[in-house]
């Protein structure tokens, strides 16, 4: 570990990146997200990487598609609207089984929406934005250093799966900033081999990679494939983070940089002499159902909260079945709750299950 | 006991005009917010304009009711543009240059696409006896060592339309973990990227609350208050 820097999410991203081991990115640019677009420019000439800014967000999925194909690790990043032009390849990537990290800083919507800070994108994260039968893995960062660790994650994950990972970050995310220690540079040879990339035939058998197979019991076993990979993520790649679970009053989901603002929200409950708990799903698909279904035994009221109408609570309702109320708080447009304004929420449910 | 008197005037009894440039993140936006702040506090008539239009997140205009309720004039854009994320100058900036009843602050956009707005105005800059700071934080990537400044300096220069930049401020600080150290990490950077350019270093500029006990500061020190918000 180096000595710590001031960074913001958006640098914090492109320099994860790098140190995964990543020398190609290209992007097309989007706010609030322009940072990172910058960042990679300026440094990836500087490790021997390429930088390439694309003339559509059309053009960066496929040229992701290209590059990841030859064996090297591929980024894109993004936001709302850009993610969602980006879908028709995130799709083929995927049936394709090729790794490639994607992040998206997501901001209002839908539509044109604003610029400003958001997490109406998690159904398209994490039930498939693009067409056909496949998921991605998508990972929510709470803060610029974990942010920093999932990066790198995600890069691992999608070599050893064969599988498109997106970051779901939000605006705020990718704006602040925060003193961080980068981990080391990663050697580009310590990178797992991939045997099935296109990298020239000769003296070996030839590769064929594709999403493509017109018969259909040809695409059937394709298919089949690609959920055995599913069941395997499902199995051993849910991540979560438990605060104050013991003894809670109420339980709180949330994820991002909702997650972070809980943080204080606890401590300003503790003042209170309330014991507010978080469950922080940092893997959002998958999402640790098993985990949450467990703690939602211990507490009478699991409280959502999010960026959005509601999109993460259909998962902790599936989750949380009949242990628990399930109530929501959202604010939409790019607003950011105040940590107390999310506690008033709280002591509200936390009065009326007394009263009952 | 470290000595906080801090010179009013240190940038000379007659200017009024005072720019802070910079890389994106370095804290252009909190010391000329806090610039503002000192200069009131002489009992000038004060204006801030907020010139960044480049980043739309953390910068003056969101801390626009704090300083009129403190009776800083804060020169926008009209309100149905603040979230606009279009570059534009509002004309009542060029009208605040030429204001000499007023001291002005332009907190100014991040690297040297916001140094073009600055370009911009030189016209009217040219008449007045401006000031323009760069502030360096040697904590962000970038401006990390005196090679990296001095090519940020160069670029800067490039876009400023002959403007000249007069003096350096050392923001180092890694915002609640800053330490004495850092600051003076910063102060022992910028004192070699001075020596290299010729401009003088006008300050440190130092959160309130950080312990200066054990290290020996040769600049002055401009105490701030941190205004972006982390939750």
């Amino acid at each position: 570990m180096s000595e710590k820097i001031l960074v913001k999410g958006n640098e914090a991203f492109g320099e994860a990146a790098i140190r995964a081991g990543c020398r190609y990115y290209f992007g097309y640019p989007i706010t609030p997200q322009n940072e990172l677009i910058e960042y990679m420019s300026r440094r990836l000439p500087e490790v021997g990487g390429k930088f390439l800014q694309a003339e559509s967000e059309v053009s960066v999925v496929n040229m992701l598609y290209g590059a990841s194909c030859m064996g090297v690790r591929v980024m894109t990043s993004t936001s709302s609207p850009g993610f969602s032009l980006m879908q028709e390849g995130v799709s083929y990537i995927a049936g394709a089984e090729l790794p490639a990290v994607f992040i998206n800083v997501v901001r209002g919507g839908p539509g044109l929406g604003d610029i400003q800070p958001a997490q109406g994108d998690y159904l398209q994260a994490t039930k498939g934005g693009g067409h056909g039968d496949y998921r991605l893995i998508v990972l929510g960062p709470s803060t610029i250093q974990e942010a920093i660790k999932l990066v790198i994650l995600a890069f691992d994950l999608a070599d050893k799966y064969r599988t498109p990972v997106e970051i779901l970050a939000d605006g705020m995310i990718g704006q602040m900033m925060e003193p961080v220690e980068l981990p080391e540079m990663r050697p580009l040879d310590a990178l797992p081999k991939k045997p099935w990339a296109l990298t020239g035939a000769k003296g070996r058998k030839p590769n064929k990679i594709t999403s493509f197979d017109l018969d259909p019991y040809n695409l059937e076993k394709m298919n089949l494939r690609y959920q055995a990979t599913r069941e395997k993520i499902i199995t051993n790649e849910q991540r979560c983070e438990e605060v104050n679970i013991e003894g809670a009053d109420i339980l709180v989901v949330a994820y991002g940089t909702v997650g972070r603002i809980m943080k204080t929200v606890i401590e300003l409950a503790e003042e209170k002499s309330m014991k507010v708990g978080l469950f922080r799903p940092i893997t959002l698909w998958p999402f640790p159902y098993k985990q949450l279904e467990e703690i939602s035994k211990k507490v009478s009221t699991v409280l959502t909260v999010e960026l959005s109408g509601g999109q993460m609570l259909e998962d902790v309702k599936l989750a949380v079945k009949d242990n628990a109320n399930t109530p929501f708080y959202g604010r939409m447009g790019g607003v950011i709750p105040t940590p107390e304004e999310i506690l008033g929420q709280i002591e509200k449910l936390v009065k009326k299950r007394r009263e009952v | 006991m470290i000595e906080d008197k801090f010179d009013t005037k240190i940038f000379g009894d007659n200017k009024r005009t005072f720019a802070f440039v910079g890389d994106f993140g370095s804290g252009k936006t909190e010391i000329a917010i806090n610039f503002a702040l000192l200069r009131k506090a002489l009992g000038k008539k004060v204006a801030i304009a907020d010139l960044d239009v480049v980043n739309l997140y953390f910068r003056s205009r969101e801390h626009t009711d704090y300083l009129e309720e403190r009776g800083i004039r804060v020169v926008l854009p009209s309100r149905e543009y603040r979230n606009a994320d279009v570059p534009m100058i509002t004309p009542t900036v060029m009208g605040s240059i030429s204001d000499h009843k007023v001291d002005l602050i332009l907190d100014i956009g991040g690297e040297e696409n916001g140094i073009v707005v600055l370009g911009y105005l030189s016209e009217y800059l040219f008449k007045e006896d401006y000031e323009i700071v760069l502030v360096i934080n040697g904590r962000r990537p970038f401006t990390r060592n005196e090679e990296d400044i001095v090519e940020l300096y160069s670029r800067l220069r490039e876009k400023a339309r002959g403007l000249k930049i007069n003096s350096l401020v050392n923001n180092t600080n890694l915002m609640e973990e800053t330490t004495g150290k850092i600051i003076k990490e910063g102060e022992d950077l910028l004192k070699k990227v001075s020596k290299t350019l010729s401009i003088p270093i006008a300050f440190n500029s130092v959160a309130k609350g950080v312990d200066l006990e054990e290290v020996n500061l040769e600049y002055p020190i401009f105490w701030i208050k941190r205004f972006n918000i982390v939750y």
